[in-house]
């Protein structure tokens, strides 16, 4: 969801910059977008999809989400020119190193569960066991590999949406804006709305006076 | 039938294929950041216990 939001913000931005500009807002130079579905199909079966995530079990959902993050780590790779795509990358790598040393889940401790969930049913949960339907594993600290990259930032306590990210999230995050935010600056299609000589306009064949110049 | 494929034609020539590649640029790119990242907000635990 606050990845979503990032994006969201960032395409508002770059919105508002093209308009701006006087340009229309469209996204360039990314390649092989196909990828990035077919990659992502796994993780949304054993994710997402509501009828099958609740019984994949975790060997599979495990198995889906490796499957799917080295191709979304081809698609990085063959865009890593385009603005922002190092930070994404950077991110990317973060939990990807923290998830494959984690048997193919993303860590949280119980003590940051307790900030998400009522802490009854963190204690019922015992340590090593999937937290719910989503990417996340539960461990202890002490047994957590790469522990600084796991699940353990949070909003501060006031915030009304209480979410666990890491701090590869964080770079996904701000390459995903920035992304968005720098695309359409550039005159793809200019708007209708542009300056019209009087002279040239009404007599086009008219050379122009940088014309006779030369 | 004629009167049809021309109606279809005409409507397949109003549509913006910027738009439509904007649009599949923006789902590719949200897939790609729900792929990648991992944050997690506890909305499915308790779901499988």
């Amino acid at each position: 969801m606050i990845l979503l939001l990032a994006l969201a913000a960032g395409l508002i931005v770059g919105l508002v910059r093209a308009y701006w500009h006087g340009y229309t807002y469209h996204i360039s130079g990314i390649r092989y977008t196909w990828l990035a579905i077919v990659a992502f199909l796994p993780q949304f079966v054993a994710f997402y999809l509501p009828a099958s995530r609740v019984h994949q079990p975790n060997w599979l959902a495990a198995a889906s989400q490796l499957l799917s993050l080295v191709p979304l780590l081809v698609f990085t790779w063959i865009n890593r020119r385009l603005p922002g795509m190092g930070l994404l990358i950077f991110g990317q790598v973060l939990n990807l190193a923290v998830i494959v040393t984690n048997g193919g889940f993303m860590p949280i401790s119980p003590q940051t569960a307790e900030r998400l969930i009522p802490t009854s049913v963190v204690q019922s949960l015992h340590p090593g066991s999937r937290f719910g339907t989503g990417k996340d594993i539960l461990l202890l600290p002490q047994d957590t590999r790469l522990e600084w990259l796991a699940d353990r930032l949070l909003p501060p306590a006031w915030f009304p949406y209480q979410v666990a990210f890491s701090l590869g999230d964080v770079f996904i995050a701000l390459g995903a804006f920035w992304l968005l935010a720098s695309q359409g600056t550039s005159p793809l299609q200019p708007k209708k709305k542009q300056y019209h000589d009087p002279i040239t306009t009404n007599a086009p064949n008219i050379p122009s006076s940088k014309n006779l110049r030369t | 039938m004629k009167n049809k494929l021309s109606k279809f034609f005409l409507l397949s020539q109003k549509i913006n294929w910027q738009h439509i590649q904007l649009i599949f640029a923006l789902v590719a790119l949200a897939m790609l950041v729900l792929g990648i990242g991992a944050p997690e907000d506890g909305g499915g635990a308790g779901m499988r216990h």
